[in-house]
C-alpha cells in the first residue's frame, strides 16, 4: 500500500480487499485505510475481516447493541496489537510434554487511560486482554470561552511513571483532547516513548501532526479516514 | 477386495488420498425364511463384535411405496410382500455402494401402517460393518457383489410359522387367520421360489439359527480379522502419506499466525507448566479469539456502501453466507469459548474422533453436524492441535462427505507439526488451514488436559 502523504486531500484509497487465496481481480474492493508516513503511526492490517468489522460500526444503520459487540472486537485486535510494543526479556521453558520452547516475557507494567467519556468504551476491550489492568481517567472538554480543550479532572495510577500506558480514545479528529492528555501523562513523568495510543477510526491530517508533535509516542489504530474530519 | 475411495471436489486433482477406514466397509448378508431367526442370529453377531461401528440394515426398509389399491389389497393380506418385486432394490444397491465408498447414505424409512415411504430418511454413515438382514438378502445379484460373507439362516418351516404367528400377533396385532391365510398365499409359495435358492450361494449356512454358536463365533472370526486389516492399511496408508509429506513445502493455503512478540509472549505462559490453571484458560481464550479471528478472513465478503453518522459514504465489506463451525472433541470444545467471543450465534457442529491408542488409528465415535452444513458459506473446522494428521484427515473427510466444498473448510488449530499439515495439504490442497505455531513432530495432545483441568 504506497499511497500520498497525508496531507493530500483525497479519498481514501479502495483497494482489492478479499481472502488470500482470491486471485486480485476476484477480490470485493473496500475503502481501506490511508497509508501515513510516520514510523510511529501502526494501522492494524487492513484484512476483509478487519473491514468488515469497522463497516459495521460505521454504519449508521447499526444498532447498540452490536456496535458495541464489533467495536470491542476491534478493539481487542488494537490491544494485542499495541501490546507488540512492549519490551520482553527471552524467556525459554520446558513444556508439559518435556520440550524446550523459546519463549519471552513481558517486562514493565502497563496501565490504561482513558480519555472520557469515549475513551471509557474501550476499557472492556483493554480488560478482555489485560484482566486486572489499571485504568485512569482523564475529562477533557472543550471550553465554553476559550473554544480550547480544558482539562477538568483526572485520577491516574499514583505509580503511572513507572507504568506503560495505553492510551484509549475511539475518535481522533484534531486530536485536541489527545494531545492535552499526553501533556497531561508527560507532566506526570511518564516518557513519551511509554505512551502507546489506541484508536479506532482517525483523520489524516490530525494523526499527522500528533505523529509529529510526539515523535516517540506511537499510535496504534485501526482505521485512517478523510471521513472523519473537523467536526466529531 | 478393491477399496474404490472417491475423489472429491478437486478440480486441480490431488496426487494423494485418504480412503476413511469406513470406506470399504464389510457388508455381512443374512437371509432366510420368515421366522427362521435371522434377526436373532444379527443381533448375536453384533454383540459378539462388540464395536461400535456395526450397524444392521433391514431389508423392510427398502419396501417399495404401495397405490391405493395395493393398500387396499395389503389390508386383505392379498398383497405379496415375499417376492422380489415389493422391494427397491436399486434403492438398496445405491445405498450399499455409498457406504462402500465410504460415503453417507439416506436409507428410506417405510410405514407398515400406511405401506407407504416416509418422507423423511434416516442417514446411515460411517459404519464399518453391515448386517443385511431380509428374507431376499441373497436375492439380487448386484447386492451379492457388494457381500462380503453371505449367511443363510435355516430353521424348521414348522418352526417358522410358529415364530411368526408369536411375533405378527404380539407385535404387529394381527389376527391369526389372517396370517395364515397369508403364510400358505404367498410366503410358502415364495420361500421356495427364491428364498431356498439363496441356499446355494450362501458362504455358510447356520442351522438352528442362535443357537448355533460355532458358526455364530466363525462369522464373528471372519470378520475381525477383515476389520484388523483395514485398520493396519489405514495406518499404513497414514504413515505412507507423511512420508510423501516430508518431501514438500508446507502449501500456501496453510496460514501461520505471524510471531509477534505478543503471541510468543501468550505461547510462552502458555506453555509454562507452571503456569495456573486459571491463567491457562484466560490466555488460551486469548490466542483463539486471535485464531479465530484470522480464520474469519478465510470467508466470502461482498462489497457494500454504507452511511457514517457523519452523513459520509463509506465503502465497505460484509461477509456473505452463513459462517459455521464444528468442534473436534475433545480438544475442539476449547477453542469454542473464543468463538463464541467472535461470533455469539455461531453454529457449532460437534464430532468426537477418538485416536485408539492400541493402533494409533483415529476412530470415528460421534458425529452432529448442523443442518444444511453443504450451504454455508464457511465452515471452520476447530481443533487445538494437530500432531499426525490423522485425525484432521478424518474431520475433514467428514465434512466433505456431508457435501462441505473442500475450499470452503478452513481448520482452526493452535499447533502443529509440519508433517501432518503437509499430510492435510497433499490429500486437501483447496483446505484453508489456520495455525498458531509450529510444533516439533509427534507432539502429545496436552492442551486440551490442560484446558479442562482433566
Amino acid at each position: 500500500m504506497a499511497h500520498e502523504g497525508a496531507e493530500s486531500i483525497i479519498p481514501s484509497p479502495a483497494q482489492g480487499v478479499g481472502p488470500l487465496y482470491q486471485p486480485d481481480g476476484e477480490k470485493p474492493t473496500a475503502t481501506v485505510s490511508k497509508d501515513m508516513p510516520y514510523d510511529n503511526v501502526h494501522v492494524l492490517p487492513q484484512t476483509p475481516q478487519l473491514i468488515a468489522l469497522l463497516t459495521m460500526i460505521r454504519d449508521k444503520k447499526t444498532g447498540r447493541a452490536d456496535f458495541i459487540f464489533y467495536s470491542n472486537r476491534i478493539i481487542r485486535l488494537l490491544v494485542e496489537e499495541g501490546l507488540n510494543h512492549l519490551p520482553v526479556v527471552e524467556q525459554p521453558v520446558t513444556t508439559p510434554v518435556g520440550r524446550t520452547y523459546l519463549g519471552v516475557k513481558f517486562e514493565g507494567k502497563i496501565c490504561g487511560v482513558s480519555i472520557m467519556r469515549a475513551g471509557e468504551a474501550m476499557e472492556q476491550g483493554l480488560r478482555d486482554c489485560c484482566r486486572s489492568v489499571r485504568i485512569g481517567k482523564i475529562l477533557i472538554q472543550r471550553d465554553e470561552e476559550t473554544c480550547q480543550p480544558k482539562l477538568f479532572y483526572e485520577k491516574l495510577p499514583s505509580d503511572i511513571s513507572n507504568r506503560w500506558v495505553l492510551l484509549l480514545d475511539p475518535m481522533f479528529a484534531t486530536g485536541g483532547s489527545a494531545t492535552l492528555a499526553v501533556e497531561v501523562l508527560k507532566e506526570k513523568g511518564v516518557p513519551e516513548d511509554r505512551i502507546l495510543f489506541l484508536n479506532l477510526i482517525a483523520s489524516p491530517s490530525g494523526v499527522a501532526d500528533f505523529a509529529k508533535r510526539f515523535p516517540k509516542l506511537r499510535v496504534v489504530t485501526a482505521f485512517i479516514d478523510q471521513g472523519l474530519d473537523d467536526k466529531k | 477386495m478393491e477399496s474404490i475411495s472417491p475423489l472429491y471436489s478437486t478440480p486441480t486433482a490431488a496426487k494423494q488420498r485418504y480412503s476413511p477406514p469406513w470406506a470399504d466397509l464389510s457388508i455381512i448378508g443374512i437371509a432366510g425364511s420368515s421366522g427362521s431367526g435371522k434377526t436373532s442370529v444379527a443381533m448375536e453377531i453384533v454383540k459378539s463384535l462388540n464395536l461400535p461401528w456395526v450397524v444392521i440394515l433391514v431389508m423392510d426398509s427398502f419396501y417399495k411405496s404401495l397405490t391405493p389399491e395395493q393398500h387396499a389389497v395389503a389390508h386383505r393380506n392379498e398383497y405379496d410382500f415375499d417376492c422380489p418385486d415389493s422391494l427397491d432394490f436399486d434403492v438398496l444397491v445405491q445405498s450399499l455402494k455409498d457406504l462402500k465408498q465410504g460415503k453417507k447414505a439416506n436409507i428410506p424409512v417405510y410405514s407398515f401402517a400406511h405401506h407407504q415411504r416416509q418422507p423423511q430418511t434416516t442417514t446411515l454413515y460411517s459404519p464399518r460393518v453391515l448386517i443385511l438382514e431380509g428374507i431376499l438378502a441373497l436375492h439380487d445379484p448386484r447386492v451379492l457383489e457388494l457381500l462380503d460373507v453371505k449367511i443363510f439362516v435355516e430353521a424348521d418351516m414348522d418352526v417358522c410359522l410358529g415364530r411368526r404367528i408369536l411375533r405378527d400377533v404380539r407385535e404387529r396385532g394381527r389376527d391369526i387367520e389372517g396370517i395364515i391365510k397369508q403364510w400358505f398365499t404367498f410366503v410358502k409359495p415364495s420361500f421356495t421360489k427364491f428364498v431356498e435358492p439363496q441356499r446355494g450361494i450362501s458362504d455358510i449356512i447356520i442351522p438352528r439359527g442362535i443357537e448355533n454358536t460355532t458358526a455364530i463365533d466363525m462369522v464373528v472370526h471372519h470378520i475381525q480379522g477383515k476389520l484388523d486389516e483395514k485398520s493396519e492399511k489405514h495406518s499404513e496408508d497414514l504413515r505412507k502419506l507423511g512420508q510423501i509429506a516430508l518431501e514438500l513445502e508446507l502449501s500456501s493455503n496453510v496460514v501461520v499466525m505471524a510471531q509477534t512478540l505478543q503471541f510468543v509472549g501468550i505461547n510462552t505462559i502458555l506453555q509454562n507448566p507452571e503456569t495456573e490453571h486459571v491463567d491457562f484458560v484466560f490466555y488460551f481464550d486469548r490466542l483463539a479469539s486471535m485464531l479465530i479471528e484470522k480464520a474469519l478472513d478465510m470467508t466470502i465478503y461482498v462489497p457494500v456502501d454504507i452511511e457514517t453518522p457523519q452523513n459520509t459514504s463509506f465503502r465497505g465489506l460484509h461477509p456473505s453466507g452463513t459462517v459455521s463451525a464444528v468442534a473436534v472433541l475433545r480438544g475442539g470444545s476449547c477453542l469454542e469459548t473464543a468463538l463464541k467471543r467472535t461470533i455469539p450465534d455461531c453454529i457449532t457442529g460437534r464430532m468426537l474422533i477418538q485416536t485408539n491408542a492400541r493402533k494409533e488409528e483415529p476412530e470415528l465415535h460421534y458425529l452432529k453436524l448442523p443442518n444444511g452444513i453443504e450451504e454455508h458459506a464457511t465452515v471452520m473446522l476447530l481443533d487445538p492441535q494437530i500432531s499426525s494428521g490423522g485425525a484432521a484427515l478424518m474431520a475433514v473427510r467428514v465434512l466433505i462427505d456431508h457435501g462441505v466444498e473442500q475450499h470452503r473448510i478452513v481448520f482452526v488449530t493452535c499447533a502443529a507439526g509440519k508433517i501432518g499439515l503437509k499430510r492435510l495439504s497433499t490429500v486437501y490442497p483447496e483446505l484453508k488451514v489456520i495455525v498458531g505455531r509450529i510444533e516439533e513432530e509427534r507432539e502429545p495432545r496436552w492442551m486440551e488436559r490442560r484446558y479442562f483441568g482433566c
